[in-house]
C-alpha cells in the first residue's frame, strides 16, 4: 500500500503540490485526472522521489526517503515517455536493464538465471520475443513503448506510476498499453497509478479516480460516485461531460 | 563474429600497433629484436650477436616508452570520452569538446610556469586532474543553467565558449612567461617525445584502476544514457554515481594532458567507432574504447613522426586533422535525424 500525507513539492521555490493526502491499495488501479498544470506530473515525480518533497510518502509502512534508491525501485517503477535515444541498445539489453535493482544487490552485479527467466517472461508478455536482437532505435513508436513496458515489468515493482506514456502513440497502441497493464494487475499483487490525458483511456484502466485542480485533490473515489457534470466543469473549466457525452454516461453508470 | 572474438581481435591489433610504433622510425627494428631486447632488460637474457650497440638503448629509452605512453594516453582519453558521452547523454561530448582538456592544461601550465610543487613529480598530474575536474563542473553547471535538458547544442556551445576562454587564459600565461615560452607552446601541441618509464607507469596505473572502476559502473552508465529520471527510477543512486564517473573521467584526462599536452578528438572518435562493432553496452564499450583509443593514438604518433621525417609533427595536430571533420560529420548526420 502507498500512503501519502500532506505531500508538498514544487520547482525553484514555487510550490506546485499543496499538500496531497491519499491512500492507494495494492491490487487496485488509480488514475489521476485534471487539467494541464494541476500538478499531476509533479505528483508522480514527488511520489517516485525524482524531485524533492516534504510530507509523508510510505510504501508498505516504510518511509520512501529512508530507503535506498534500488530498494525504492524494487517496489515502485515509473514509466514515462522516453524522448531521445542516442545510444542504440538492443531490445534484450534494454529490458535486462530493468533488472538493475535486483542485480545491483549482488556481488559484481552478476546476472543470474532468474534475471534471464524474468526478461524472457517480460519479452513474451508484450510479444517482443522475435525482436530481441533488434536495436531499439530501429523500432516503431509502439514497439518501442512495449520495450520500455517490458523493462518496467522486469523491474518487478509492486506499483507502476504512469506519467503520460501514451502521448506519442496512436490510439491502438494506447489501448494496447492500457490493456497490458490491466492484465498485469489482475493478479491482485500489483497496482498502476496513471496520469493520462485522455479521460476515456484513464477510465479504461480503472474507475478509481483522483481529481486534481491547482495542486490539490478536489475529489477522490469511484468515477460513478464523484462524476458529476458540475464538478468536472469546475475542475476543467469546460463542459467535459457535454464533450464526452455518451461515454460520460457509460463510465458514470459503470459499476 | 562474437563480441568476445572482436575484443580479442582488437587486443591483437593494439599489440600489433604498439609493435609497429616501436619498430618504425629513423632506424627500423624488427619484432624479434624488440622481443630480444625486452627479454634482455626484464629477464637478463643475452642479446643477439651483431646487434648495433645503440639499438637496445633506442628501444628501451625511446621507442618503448613512447609507444606505450601513446597507447596509455589514447586509452585514457577514449575511456574518459565514453564516460562523458554517457553521463551527458550526448554522443558529441568529450573532455576535449567540453573544454576539460583546456582546463587541465591551464592548471598544469601554471604549475610548469611557477615551478610550484607539493607532491614532487605528482604535482603536475594532480594539477591536471584538479583543473580538469574544475572545468567539468563549470561546463556542466553552465550548460544546466541555460538548458535543464542538456540539449546537444547547449552542451557543445558551452564547451566551445569555455574552451576558448580557458585557452585565452592559457595564452596569457604562456605569453607572460617568456623564458618557458617554447616549452609551453610545444607541450600545448601535444607530444610523446621524451616520455619516461615513470610517466608510462603512472599513466598505465591510472588507466587500469579507472577502467576497472568504470567497468564496475557499466550498468549505471547504460541506464544513464536513457535519461536521469529513468536511471533514478530504475534504482541508480544518481548523485553518487555521477560524481564518481565525472571524477574518474577528469582523472583520466587530467593526468594524460598534464603529461603529454592537449590531444583532441581521440576521446570522441574511439567510443563512436567502438559502438558500431560492440553495441552500446558499457561493459564492452569502455574496455573496447580504451583499446581502440590506444591503438589510434599509437598510429597517430607513428604518423606524426614518420610522414615528414625527419621533421616531427605535433600529434595533436594529426588527431585534429582527422577528428574535426569527423566531429562535423556526426553532428550534421545527427541533425538530419540519424543515430
Amino acid at each position: 500500500m502507498l500512503r501519502l500525507e500532506d505531500l508538498r513539492a514544487g520547482y525553484a521555490g514555487r510550490e506546485v503540490l499543496h499538500g496531497i493526502t491519499a491512500e492507494f491499495e495494492t491490487g487496485a488501479n488509480y488514475c489521476v485526472l485534471g487539467p494541464n498544470g494541476c500538478g499531476k506530473t509533479t505528483l508522480v515525480r514527488a511520489v517516485a522521489g525524482l524531485i524533492d518533497s516534504t510530507g509523508v510518502v510510505e510504501i508498505d509502512g516504510a518511509p520512501l526517503r529512508s530507503l535506498k534508491r534500488r530498494e525504492v525501485a524494487a517496489k515502485l517503477a515509473v514509466m514515462s515517455q522516453v524522448s531521445a535515444l542516442y545510444f542504440p541498445y538492443t531490445v534484450y539489453d534494454t529490458v535486462m536493464l530493468g533488472r538493475y535493482p535486483q542485480m545491483s544487490r549482488r556481488l559484481f552485479g552478476r546476472v543470474t538465471g532468474e534475471d534471464r527467466d524474468k526478461v524472457e517472461q517480460c519479452l513474451a508478455s508484450v510479444g517482443l520475443q522475435d525482436l530481441r536482437d533488434r536495436r531499439i532505435d530501429e523500432l516503431s513508436g509502439g514497439q518501442r513503448q512495449r520495450v520500455f513496458l517490458a523493462q518496467t515489468l522486469a523491474q518487478d515493482p509492486e506499483i507502476i506510476l504512469l506519467d503520460e506514456p501514451t502521448n506519442h502513440l496512436d490510439i491502438r497502441h494506447q489501448i494496447e498499453l492500457i490493456d497490458y497493464l490491466h492484465r498485469w494487475t489482475a493478479s491482485g499483487k500489483h497496482s498502476v497509478i496513471g496520469v493520462l490525458h485522455d479521460i476515456n483511456l484513464a477510465l479504461r484502466l480503472t474507475d478509481r479516480v483522483l481529481l486534481m485542480r491547482e495542486g490539490r485533490i478536489v475529489a477522490q473515489g469511484r468515477f460513478s460516485e464523484i462524476a458529476d457534470a458540475a464538478l468536472l466543469r469546475k475542475v476543467y473549466d469546460t463542459d467535459i461531460a457535454g464533450f464526452m457525452r455518451d461515454s460520460f454516461e457509460i463510465w458514470r453508470d459503470l459499476k | 563474429m562474437k563480441k568476445s572474438m572482436r575484443m580479442a581481435l582488437l587486443l591483437l591489433l593494439s599489440l600489433f600497433a604498439i609493435a609497429a610504433g616501436v619498430a618504425l622510425g629513423s632506424t627500423s627494428i624488427s619484432l624479434p629484436v624488440q622481443l630480444a631486447v625486452l627479454s634482455n632488460r626484464i629477464f637478463g637474457t643475452a642479446l643477439p650477436e651483431g646487434l648495433p650497440s645503440v639499438t637496445p638503448s633506442i628501444l628501451w629509452n625511446l621507442r618503448f616508452p613512447r609507444a606505450l605512453m601513446a597507447f596509455a594516453v589514447g586509452a585514457s582519453l577514449a575511456a574518459s570520452g565514453t564516460v562523458m558521452q554517457s553521463v551527458l547523454r550526448n554522443p558529441l561530448a568529450s573532455s576535449y569538446t567540453l573544454g576539460v582538456s583546456s582546463g587541465a592544461s591551464l592548471l598544469a601550465a601554471l604549475v610548469i610556469v611557477t615551478g610550484f610543487s607539493v607532491l614532487g613529480r605528482y604535482t603536475l598530474p594532480l594539477s591536471g586532474f584538479i583543473g580538469g575536474l574544475g572545468t567539468v563542473f563549470i561546463a556542466i553547471s553552465l550548460a544546466l543553467h541555460f538548458d535543464r535538458t542538456l540539449e546537444n547544442q547547449t552542451v557543445i556551445l558551452v564547451g566551445m565558449v569555455l574552451s576558448l576562454f580557458v585557452n585565452a587564459l592559457l595564452t596569457l600565461v604562456t605569453a607572460l612567461s617568456a623564458d618557458r615560452l617554447a616549452r609551453l607552446i610545444y607541450w600545448q601541441m601535444g607530444s610523446f617525445s621524451g616520455s619516461t618509464w615513470e610517466n608510462v607507469a603512472l599513466q598505465f596505473a591510472v588507466l587500469v584502476v579507472c577502467v576497472a572502476v568504470l567497468t564496475r559502473y557499466a550498468r549505471e552508465m547504460d541506464l544513464m544514457t536513457f535519461g536521469e529520471e529513468q536511471a533514478l527510477s530504475a534504482g541508480v543512486d544518481l548523485k553518487r554515481v555521477k560524481l564518481i564517473l565525472i571524477g574518474i573521467s577528469a582523472l583520466l584526462t587530467g593526468t594524460a594532458v598534464s603529461l603529454v599536452g592537449v590531444i583532441g578528438f581521440v576521446d570522441l572518435i574511439a567510443p563512436h567507432a567502438v559502438r558500431r562493432f560492440f553495441g552500446s553496452n558499457h561493459r564492452l564499450v569502455v574496455p573496447a574504447s580504451a583499446l581502440f583509443g590506444g591503438l589510434l593514438m599509437v598510429l597517430a604518433d607513428l604518423a606524426s613522426r614518420t610522414v615528414l621525417a625527419p621533421q616531427e609533427l605535433p600529434v595533436g595536430a594529426v588527431t585534429a586533422l582527422i577528428g574535426a571533420p569527423f566531429f562535423a560529420y556526426i553532428y550534421f548526420r545527427r541533425k538530419r535525424g540519424g543515430l
